[in-house]
């Protein structure tokens, strides 16, 4: 097992800025493009460099991209933040497709974050609007009098009516039932 | 509580006549005082009916002249975003996992919404809110990898070990506002079709 990830960094999402509130702004400024003329490890960056470059400038015209040739080195891809991070990626013997998907990961990202384990997926300044939860929320007060232990508060909330329930309750209906007779006899009589 | 109780088991029995009641009136969390009455053991379902159709015009003209005078606060919602719901309000930030086309800077409206509310109301979809009632805004900041995950497997006495590395991408949203774009109301059918910009 790898132990590499205990002295991870852990951290909650934050962005630089209040960067989207308004605008947004591109947060890389700088990216520098650094690779050899002959050496076949170079061979992808200087194929980005003919075919695609002039491309991301124009572009991007808030990056400001620095080409620097140095002789048998190995390319390397280095981006600058507006919050002052530096990422740097070595791109020996990659693809010209495959510092494209580098460098457009340097311009969407928002300093070197690489580094750091994500504690939350969300991020609030105002976590509750309704005010939090409480056991007491949208119950009657009269819990608030209640003299425990309550047998009527201990029952459950579902139990099935009992036989004697049901034959008062069938008494009442018919009482009710007959009481309607009653008064409607009485009318008929009074239209009569 | 035992008031509570028999108001729930009358619910129970009656939702039959809730059935017929207009749509709007489902979609308010606000549970009239009506319901929460004894009620006598002969019903007139049409008088209730009413009754109810009143209470809810009126619960709904008060969220309107709240929202017209601009005086219902912060909203917040819960949006259905890339399988996973997430509960927002103006000025939050959220993270989508995986992968995800929108780029950075790009500004985008969450449709799926299921709940949203204020200080005094909440409206809640069945399962999402109709759609033009809440307009979420936001906008993509960030769109990055993940911190390094080792995938280490090993068996026992086998000869078996694999590690892998992994980096996943996550896209950073910006919830820029949350806003009521009509007013409420309370006689809207419920609507039959689902909507089509689900996806």
């Amino acid at each position: 097992m790898s132990n590499s990830h205990l002295f991870l960094k852990s951290g909650f999402p934050r962005a630089p800025l209040q960067n989207g509130l308004g605008r947004y702004v591109c947060q890389l400024q700088r990216i520098t493009l650094k690779f050899c003329k002959n050496n076949g490890s170079s061979r992808g960056m200087r194929d980005f460099i003919e075919n695609h470059l002039v491309d991301f400038a124009k572009e991007n015209p808030g990056i400001v991209v620095y080409v620097k040739p140095r002789r048998h080195r190995t390319p390397v891809l280095v981006g600058e933040y507006l919050n002052g991070d530096r990422e740097w990626l070595s791109c020996r013997n990659s693809t010209q497709d495959e510092i494209s998907k580098w460098i457009d990961l340097l311009k969407t990202q928002n300093g070197s974050s690489s580094s750091m384990r994500l504690r939350k997926m969300w991020h609030t300044d105002v976590p509750s609007i309704q005010g939090p939860w409480t056991p007491f929320l949208l119950r009657s007060p009269d819990a608030n009098n209640q003299t425990l232990p309550n047998k009527e508060a201990s029952q459950p909330f579902d139990i099935p009516q009992t036989a004697t329930e049901k034959l008062i309750e069938l008494f009442k209906q018919q009482k009710l039932e007959e009481g309607k007779a009653g008064d409607e006899i009485l009318e008929q009589k009074r239209a009569e | 509580m035992s008031l509570l109780t028999q108001s729930m088991r009358q619910l129970l029995r009656h939702t039959t006549q809730r059935a017929t009641l207009s749509g709007a009136m489902r979609a308010l969390s606000l549970s009239p005082t009506l319901q929460q009455q004894n009620k006598p053991a002969t019903i007139d379902v049409s008088a209730i009916a009413k009754e109810h159709q009143k209470e809810c015009q009126t619960v709904c003209e008060r969220i309107n002249q709240q929202v017209a005078k601009s005086e219902q606060g912060r909203l917040f919602a819960v949006v259905h975003l890339c399988g996973k719901q997430f509960k927002i309000t103006p000025g939050d930030i959220i993270l989508v996992e995986g992968y995800w086309p929108p780029t950075i800077g790009d500004e985008i409206s969450l449709d799926k919404v299921l709940l949203a509310g204020a200080r005094d109301f909440t409206l809640i979809g069945r399962p999402i809110l109709e759609a033009g009632l809440v307009t979420v805004k936001a906008t993509i900041i960030e769109k990055t990898l993940t911190h390094t995950k080792t995938h280490f497997k090993k068996k026992r006495r086998k000869q078996y070990m694999r590690i892998n590395f992994q980096r996943s991408p996550n896209t950073m949203i910006r919830i820029n506002s949350i806003e009521l774009t009509r007013p409420l109301d309370s006689n809207a059918e419920p609507e039959v079709e689902p909507s089509k910009r689900l996806f």
